[in-house]
């Protein structure tokens, strides 16, 4: 499902090269569930990014779904995407539409069938349990409501791989307790899921596969 | 999908605003003076073409041949290249032709002692001979002829018309360039906010896969449709302006150019106009670039 083998990532500002990836190597078997763990600033955005080739490596190789990502071309990262969901710490949602025409838009922007958009998306919801939310905007949702309709637009295509960026982040411990219970039934539905947080007791106390990131370096894969 | 294609692009419209209606305003300006040079170019070029089939030249003869020689004369004249066809005035006839032009004055001529006026053939020049070029060479060939006393009716003024006609059709193009090009620059500006204020969509499309070409065709529609407003608005523009001025300047057009009525511009310029809006705008669609989501 995912492997990285050797990868490195440097930025460059200006004339200084800042590592933020060191010599990263790790495998992700379908249907696992993967902890990323490490501070701020520890490399975990950047490493989620190059699974979705926002991000290319400096060095190494990438492979997401059986793909080599370094031969993609545009028309390559498009349909690979269309594969994964991605959750960030704030929901992302587009402020002047409603929650159903958020995630429906996704759907309606790959050019899904009318009639279909209107079912995956009430499916979407009902698996997050936002279904009577479907018609407030999103300054009319408390945080973990939000998180909860970007779960479901990430979710609509019924994608094989979620990522989720720190989803947890912004939220008090009983909402990222919703979101995690949401995040684990999508994972039970068959899905693989990689969840990066910087909460140790979260990572922990998730009883997964947990890989600790520490200045760009992998330095622990417990699980 | 189209639908969703349509939708967006309008959508995209109305968050440009006041930029969008300055772009739709440039066009229609634009467009606006190009129309209005065509028009006016276009009933230019019509009098220049009435005033070159009424084009005579006139070869006065140095003396008055006998009918068989005429005759010959006339046959020798229609081969000459650039002719299209040679009627013969004798001196009689000519004197007749002076006097009906005379009308009331008519009896001034009687006191003339013997008939002065010499006989001519009258050249009516071939399309090839009525240009200014062709009358030129024409006027030259004959001039060459032994039996050609003065040879007259050049084309210097038709020439200046036509040359009026070109000038009128530069500026025309030269302003509707300009204007043009600053129509492109607001569109792609009034796109380019548009692509600001949608970066949170785009970032979403880029993110979920969404094909280019269903990210950037919103934009493309959005240009189009404000060229296409803009191009619209001209032509009733000009079609009300046409409507208040023709009759007014019919009658002195009719005294200094000969036309006897001015025709708006024709359905293919019509055409032409509305897609040069079009492509205008959606320059501007494509021009604009906004930041680059990975």
């Amino acid at each position: 499902m995912i492997a990285l083998d050797r990868v490195s990532k440097v930025f460059s500002v200006g004339p200084v090269k800042v590592p933020a990836l060191t010599d990263v190597s790790f495998r992700v078997v379908k249907g696992e569930f993967v902890v990323l763990h490490g501070r701020s600033g520890a490399g975990k955005t950047t490493l989620l990014k190059l699974l979705y080739r926002a991000e290319v490596p400096s060095e190494g190789e990438v492979e997401v779904l059986g793909e080599p990502l370094a031969k993609l071309n545009r028309r390559g990262v498009a349909s690979l995407r269309q594969n994964i969901g991605v959750v960030f710490q704030d929901s992302k949602l587009l402020p002047g539409r409603t929650v159903y025409e958020n995630i429906a838009f996704v759907l309606r922007v790959l050019g899904t069938a009318r009639g279909e958009i209107t079912a995956r998306t009430f499916d979407a919801l009902r698996a997050v349990g936002l279904h009577s939310r479907a018609r407030a905007y999103p300054a009319q949702l408390s945080q973990g409501e939000g998180q909860r309709a970007a779960l479901a637009r990430a979710i609509v295509r019924r994608p094989s791989l979620l990522i989720a960026d720190e989803p947890t982040g912004n939220l008090d411990d009983e909402m990222g307790g919703e979101i995690l219970q949401v995040i684990r039934d999508i994972h039970s539905g068959g899905t693989t899921v990689v969840f990066a947080t910087h909460q140790a007791r979260l990572a922990r106390g998730l009883r997964r596969r947990v890989l600790v990131l520490e200045g760009g370096r992998l330095v622990k894969d417990e699980g | 999908m189209v639908r969703f294609l349509v939708g967006e692009a309008f959508r995209d419209l109305r968050r440009a605003g006041r930029v969008a209606v300055s772009a739709i305003v440039l066009i229609m300006l634009s467009l606006g003076a190009v129309g209005t040079f065509l028009l006016l170019s276009g009933n230019l070029g019509k009098a220049v073409a009435a005033w070159r089939d009424r084009l005579r030249v006139v070869v006065y003869l140095k003396q008055e041949p006998s009918t068989a020689a005429a005759s010959a004369l006339v046959r020798k004249v229609e081969g000459v290249p650039g002719v299209g066809a040679v009627r013969y005035v004798s001196r009689a006839e000519a004197l007749t032709a002076l006097k009906q032009t005379l009308g009331k004055d008519a009896s001034a001529a009687d006191s003339l002692t013997g008939n002065p006026l010499p006989a001519s053939l009258e050249v009516t020049p071939s399309a090839e001979g009525a240009t200014p070029e062709g009358a030129r060479q024409l006027v030259e060939r004959l001039s060459a002829m032994p039996e050609a006393e003065e040879v007259a009716g050049g084309v210097e003024w038709v020439d200046k018309l036509a040359r009026l006609q070109r000038l009128v059709t530069i500026l025309g193009l030269g302003f509707g360039a300009v204007l043009g090009v600053a129509a492109i620059l607001t569109v792609t500006t009034a796109t380019t906010l548009v692509l600001h204020a949608r970066r949170y969509e785009t970032e979403i499309m880029r993110l979920v896969g969404a094909p280019e070409l269903t990210i950037r065709l919103p934009l493309l529609l959005q240009g189009m449709v404000q060229g296409m407003l803009g191009a619209a608005l001209a032509l009733v523009g000009l079609a009300v302006g046409f409507s208040f001025a023709a009759p007014k300047l019919e009658p002195l057009m009719t005294v200094t150019l000969g036309l006897s009525r001015i025709d708006f511009l024709p359905v293919t310029q019509m055409v032409a106009i509305a897609a040069a809006g079009t492509v205008l705008g959606a320059l501007g669609g494509l021009l604009a670039r906004g930041r680059r989501e990975a």
